[in-house]
């Protein structure tokens, strides 16, 4: 029965072994899950649940990787007979069955049975590891408290979930001795939310026009508690029945700062910042400023707009404005045009799109379209885009001839000018229903035709060499006379680069022009080939429009004749009856404007004086006061630029003995608030010399020669 | 190492000598037979100099004179001489420090009558150097110092004005150095100095507040040095003002120098000898003609050129001898008249035909004016000899400024400035005629008194005050009383010594004035305290040098170590000569 219990042994010191293992893997992933979740605390989030997710997944990696359960209880004979010489090297043999051992083995075994239940097995080679894990643990949670707690690491890492607060960490509030706490109802104005909210400091930032309701606790029963407003309003607050619990309302609308006053003591300045209503930001994407449609476009505009607001917006529309006509005669007609989106004034962010059909608006070619955006938000704040413009290309002035038909150069016949190629296009058009589809081809190639001997005509214009020769069969050469002309043989048979009377008369701008011209003709014919003409009129309109410009570009601006006035008499002039006109004269005694920084500008030398050590006398005292009552001014304004000047100046005039860090903030703000000096005109000083210079330049008289 | 006793090495050698001599005569090849035996040859000579130890006999000269070294601050150890017969002393007991041997002493008169003294490190100061009364030195400087070497800024700003504080900066380390400009404990300016670089740097700021201020240098951010000084309001002037004709430019100065309460008579012609006056701040008078009483009263004229040149002749006379002798200055407008005044000369017009110039920037020295753009027009003012360009836009001059007399005159072609005004940009518009009436205007009444220093006023150390002064009373100064001594070819200048023992501003007082000086705290400006004292002791040392045949010098024989190096060589140039021969055969 021994050998039993030296089995048994055996394998209760594997149990040991196991758990000993296990207890340690949990150390280490407790170890792990610390260093993971400290990193991920301060860098990602200042949240545990980082930690949280990695113990379970590290004990897991871990165990699995280890595997303490497979320990055999051979490697734990083994171990015993390595540890213990008294076991005779057969503790293995306690493993084999009895009925498997011979006579030797089971001698051998049972003495090391009864050896083995006599013996004592130390706990420690079990326990080696797990008491380092122990200690590594509590070495790494040490080492990550002081890191936290030194180098302030959760204000160095910043991530955009967490509030700029909490980044930035504030000072405690200093609080009068009696004042226990503070709890402020701040219920923010009806078309933000109707749902107050409260907060526990003094320093408050609110939404304009919030009341505020202030329950003052103190420690003491206290004879009066009131907060005073920027140095001059007092709020008196209602004492509770025992006198700690005080209550005021108020509503605020500026920014600023506050004190509470208990018994006549003055507390530390608080700060009160207002954030006002922004009002709607309105972003058109399409279309752009100006948007000119050219005849043939569709005429549609789309529009497409963002509309956006800090607490919500109640309306958005159109002002659409139409207007007709030219010259004297032009027409205003004013639409309103809603969106289709309902605007409910929770949402702070639309997107709105709207498809204006201009014949819709009555528009016709010629007319344009002036429209801007309108918003309105919850505060019923308005704000508007700008104005955008749309127009639609004139077919009627484009055709018509005024101006035109200038001089007497008379077209040959088979030139169709770009207007009549216009017109016989639409033509084409309107009886597309009536004709055959073969005529209508025919037709359109025509004026395919047309199209190409004006564009080869204007191409001339630019030196383009023209593909063929347009009208009669030029041929000079029939006549005998010409016979061996050299001159006329060449100019029949070569080409005319260099002809200056061809090309190169026009200015670059003007020459740029006219290619872009020829380039609509060329898009106009193609399409007209491809019996399309519904698809040229818009190369043909825009080649009409361009080729207006031009001729209009070339017309020269000679002013009107001035009348010619006849020469001035010198003599007689201002030699007039003057005896009766006195000469006017003026005194005025100007003062120059009074600098009202003043107070501040004097106070920087002052400062600069108790920075290094020197008591103030009475004026220096009095011009800190001064200044000090010009930073409140500017710290009721911008309470969070100015106040903690306007403190640090308090703790100086408190004391004789002031810090050195609290001159700094104020210097720092009254140099901030500061504005440079006026430059000035003033005279240079001459040097202490006995009036030698002056003797000098004197002398000298250098323009003098 | 023991070296081996010399006959042995000799043996040695000569028995190696014949068998290797032995072994070359008896091979087959007999071709380069005596090369091969004189390289043997050197081959082992050269190794039996190596072995030997080989002296050679020669002379030094030696100082046996007691040498009597004064190490200041900023010595380098390494640079001392390692005689035996020196005495070290110091005054510093930082020195002492570093080199305890030597001695500290408590004033430079412990030292007692020595021939020569040595001065090692950055030296003395002007104060000290007078303790030695006249005995030579010689000095050993040390390297330029690390830190700001140099600098200046004006003593006195005017209001409005910018302070610039250039100056050298000597950076001996390997890393950019930032230089900071503070003034009220904000950073004003800065700038990067580069590694291992000697920079000219320049750091402006304009004073917001007048009186006396102090700014700071900072290097990084150690504290270089207080930056003292006093920004002077500025004090209104007269400006009388002829027109020829109503018109903006006028009106607009008019306003503006009457909006900051200077004192403005103006005298604009409406008819024939019909004017319109106007005074501000100014007792009403009769301006309608110049007079010598009228002009005193006046620190500058400012006029369009067609009043100046149609002046009547005795009007002109006295204007001009205003001008000459009183010191008044004018301001020319330039128009289109054809009449000459010789106010005019110096100044040439010329107006190139063609397109009218862009309008442009204007720039007064190194200042552009800051948003304005101003078109003055195709015109331009040529330079002459005696004129001296004071406004321009690019490289065309539109003010310049000539001396006449004691006085000035600035000829101005700018006649659109009121344009500024207009487009809102009225800083440009007071800094371009500040800078063109301050430049004009009559010198105000002396400075009473003018102090300067010939070396950084320290605490704690004589301080000599050069004062530059009129009368010859007494000078007190922090209210006690010191003997001033004049200067006996500058009659104005007075030198004075003083004290104090607190920085900060301090004052000076003679006849009835008072003028202010900045006493450092020793510890400031230490590179600039450096190249002072080494400057200083520098030019003291060229006035008392050591003359070199006073020191006796004896000769002394010593006996030097051969180099081995150069057998070493021998040896491996004949091993290889008989190395590459045996090669060659096979």
């Amino acid at each position: 029965m021994a050998e039993q219990a030296g089995l048994h042994k055996i394998r209760s010191l594997r149990r040991r072994w196991v758990t000993y293992q296990v207890l340690e893997v949990v150390l280490f992933a407790a170890y792990a899950a610390l260093y993971a979740g400290a990193i991920a605390y301060y860098l990602i989030s200042p949240k545990l649940l980082w930690g949280m997710l990695i113990f379970p997944v590290a004990l897991l990696l871990i165990l699995l990787v280890r595997k303490p359960w497979q320990m055999s209880d051979k490697k734990i004979a083994a171990f015993l007979n390595k540890e213990y010489p008294e076991l005779e090297e057969s503790t293995q043999l306690l493993l084999i069955p009895a009925q498997q051992q011979n006579t030797l083995q089971q001698l051998a075994s049972a003495k090391a049975a009864e050896t083995l239940s006599n013996l004592n097995v130390s706990h420690k080679p079990f326990a080696k590891k797990l008491v380092f894990a122990f200690i590594a643990l509590l070495v790494a949670t040490g080492f990550i408290w002081a890191m936290g707690k030194l180098f302030h690491v959760d204000k160095i890492f910043y991530t955009h979930d967490r509030d700029v607060a909490f980044c930035a960490p504030e000072k405690p509030e200093v609080l009068l001795p009696q004042v226990k706490g503070v709890h402020i109802t701040i219920t923010p104005p009806a078309y933000i939310s109707r749902t107050p909210f409260t907060w526990d400091k003094f320093n408050i930032t609110i939404n304009e026009n919030a009341s505020l309701r202030w329950q003052v606790k103190t420690n003491v029963r206290v004879k009066a508690l009131s907060l005073i407003f920027n140095d001059i309003q007092e709020l008196k607050l209602q004492p509770s029945v025992d006198g700690t619990e005080w209550t005021g309302i108020k509503q605020l609308n500026k920014p600023g700062f506050y004190q509470v006053k208990v018994d006549g003591k003055l507390s530390d300045l608080y700060r009160i910042i207002v954030l006002k209503d922004a009002p709607p930001i309105i972003h058109i994407k399409t279309p752009k400023p100006y948007t000119y449609i050219d005849a043939g476009e569709a005429q549609r505009v789309n529009i497409n707009a963002t509309v956006d607001d800090d607490h919500g917006i109640i309306n958005a529309q159109l002002v659409a404005t139409v207007a007709k006509g030219r010259g004297e005669g032009v027409k205003f007609t004013e639409y309103k045009i809603p969106f289709a989106e309902e605007f409910r004034g929770q949402k702070t962010k639309y997107e709105l799109a709207k498809l204006i059909d201009l014949p819709s608006l009555k528009m016709e070619p010629g007319d344009e379209l002036y429209f801007y955006l309108q918003a309105q938000d919850t505060y019923h704040q308005q704000s508007r885009s700008d104005v955008f413009r749309v127009s639609i290309q004139d077919t009627a002035e484009l055709l018509n001839m005024t101006g035109m038909v200038a001089g007497s150069s008379l077209k040959p016949e088979f030139f169709r000018s770009e207007r009549q190629i216009i017109i016989d296009a639409e033509q084409l058009l309107k009886d597309k229903d009536s004709i055959s589809v073969e005529k209508f081809n025919i037709r359109s190639n025509n004026l395919a035709i047309d199209q190409k001997l004006l564009r080869l005509r204007y191409g001339k214009y630019l030196g383009e060499e023209a593909e063929d020769e347009i009208g009669k069969g030029n041929n000079d050469l029939d006549n005998p006379e010409d016979f061996s002309n050299a001159k006329k043989i060449l100019k029949e048979y070569t080409d005319d680069h260099d002809n200056a009377d061809d090309a190169g008369l026009f200015e670059p701008a003007i020459k740029a022009q006219l290619k872009a011209t020829l380039t609509e003709m060329w898009k106009a014919e193609l399409q007209l080939r491809l019996y399309k003409p519904a698809a040229a009129l818009p190369f043909a309109f825009k080649a009409l429009r361009l080729l207006k410009d031009l001729q209009q570009k070339s017309r020269a601006y000679v002013a009107k004749t001035a009348y010619n006035s006849p020469p001035l008499k010198m003599e007689k002039r201002l030699s007039g009856e003057l005896d009766n006109v006195t000469s006017p004269t003026d005194k005025q005694e100007i003062k120059a404007a009074s600098d009202g920084q003043a107070a501040l500008r004097t106070a920087v030398a002052v400062l600069q004086n108790l920075k290094q050590g020197t008591t103030p006398n009475a004026a220096q005292k009095q011009s800190l006061q001064l200044a000090d009552q010009k930073l409140s001014e500017n710290a009721s304004a911008q309470p969070g630029v100015y106040l903690p000047a306007l403190n640090a100046m308090r703790r100086i005039l408190a004391t004789s003995a002031p810090k050195r860090t609290d001159i700094e903030l104020v210097e720092r703000a009254i140099q901030k608030s500061l504005s440079p000096l006026n430059t000035a005109p003033s005279s240079a000083q001459s040097p202490a010399d006995m009036g030698l210079s002056k003797q000098y330049y004197k002398n000298l008289k250098s323009l003098n020669r | 190492m023991q070296s081996l006793p010399p006959y042995l090495v000799i043996t040695v050698c000569a028995i190696a000598a014949i068998i290797f001599g032995w072994l070359e005569i008896k091979r087959r090849k007999r071709s380069w037979i005596g090369l091969r035996l004189a390289a043997v040859l050197i081959a082992v000579v050269a190794l039996a100099c190596i072995a030997l130890p080989l002296k050679y006999n020669t002379t030094r000269n030696i100082d046996k004179a007691q040498k009597h070294i004064l190490l200041t601050p900023g010595f380098a150890k390494d640079s001392l001489p390692t005689d035996a017969n020196i005495h070290f002393y110091t005054l510093d007991a930082s020195v002492k420090k570093r080199m305890a041997k030597a001695k500290l002493l408590t004033g430079l008169d412990e030292l007692g009558d020595s021939i020569g003294l040595h001065i090692y490190g950055d030296g003395l100061k002007p104060y000290q150097l007078e303790q030695l009364e006249g005995v030579p030195i010689a000095f050993h400087p040390s390297s330029k110092p690390h830190g700001v070497i140099a600098a200046s800024w004006p003593e006195k700003v005017k209001a409005g004005d910018n302070l610039q504080v250039q100056g050298l900066y000597n950076n001996i380390l390997n890393k950019k150095i930032k230089l900071t400009l503070k003034g009220s404990a904000t950073a004003l300016d800065s700038v990067t100095i580069e590694p291992r670089s000697e920079a000219k740097f320049n750091l402006s700021a304009k004073p917001k507040a007048t009186g006396e201020l102090v700014y700071q240098l900072y290097v990084d951010t150690a504290l270089q040095g207080d930056v003292p000084v006093q920004v002077i309001p500025t004090k209104t002037l007269k400006v009388l003002m002829l027109s020829a004709s109503p018109d903006f430019e006028t009106k607009f100065l008019k306003n503006w120098l009457a909006g900051n309460g200077y004192a403005v008579a103006m005298r604009t012609v409406i008819s024939k000898d019909k004017y319109n006056t106007e005074f501000i701040n100014l007792p009403q008078a009769n301006i309608n003609s110049l007079s010598a009483t009228i002009l005193n009263k006046f620190d500058v004229v400012i006029g369009d050129l067609s009043v100046l040149a149609s002046l009547n002749p005795a009007e002109a006379a006295v204007l001009k001898q205003q001008i000459n002798d009183g010191g008044l200055g004018v301001i020319l407008r330039a128009d289109s008249t054809d009449k000459k005044t010789w106010l005019q000369n110096g100044f040439a017009v010329d107006r190139p035909s063609g397109k009218e110039a862009s309008p442009g920037f204007i720039s007064i020295g190194t200042q552009k004016s800051r948003s304005g753009k101003l078109p003055v027009g195709a015109a331009y003012i040529n330079h002459n000899n005696g004129t001296q360009a004071l406004a321009k836009t690019g490289a065309k001059t539109v003010a310049a400024i000539a001396q006449a007399g004691a006085g000035k005159v600035v000829f101005n072609i700018v006649n659109n400035s009121y344009s500024w005004v207009l487009g809102g940009d009225k800083e440009d518009y007071a800094w371009y005629w500040s800078a063109l009436i301050s430049n004009a205007a009559r010198k105000a009444e002396p400075d009473p008194l003018k102090i300067t220093f010939s070396s950084l006023p320290v605490t704690g150390e004589p301080v000599k005050f050069n004062i530059d002064r009129g009368d010859s009373g007494p000078i007190l100064i922090n209210n006690e009383r010191v003997a001033p001594e004049q200067s006996q070819s500058v009659p104005f200048l007075w030198f004075a010594d003083g004290q104090t023992t607190a920085p900060g501003w301090q004052t000076l007082q003679s006849g009835g004035h008072s003028a202010l000086w900045y006493a450092y705290p020793g510890d400031q400006w230490l590179g600039i305290q450096s190249a002072q004292k080494i400057a200083a002791t520098t030019a003291y040392q060229s006035a008392h040098p050591i003359l070199s045949d006073v020191t006796k010098q004896i000769q002394e024989k010593i006996r030097i170590d051969v180099p081995k190096i150069y057998f070493y060589m021998l040896l491996l140039a004949a091993c290889t000569f008989l190395w590459i021969e045996a090669k060659r055969l096979t």
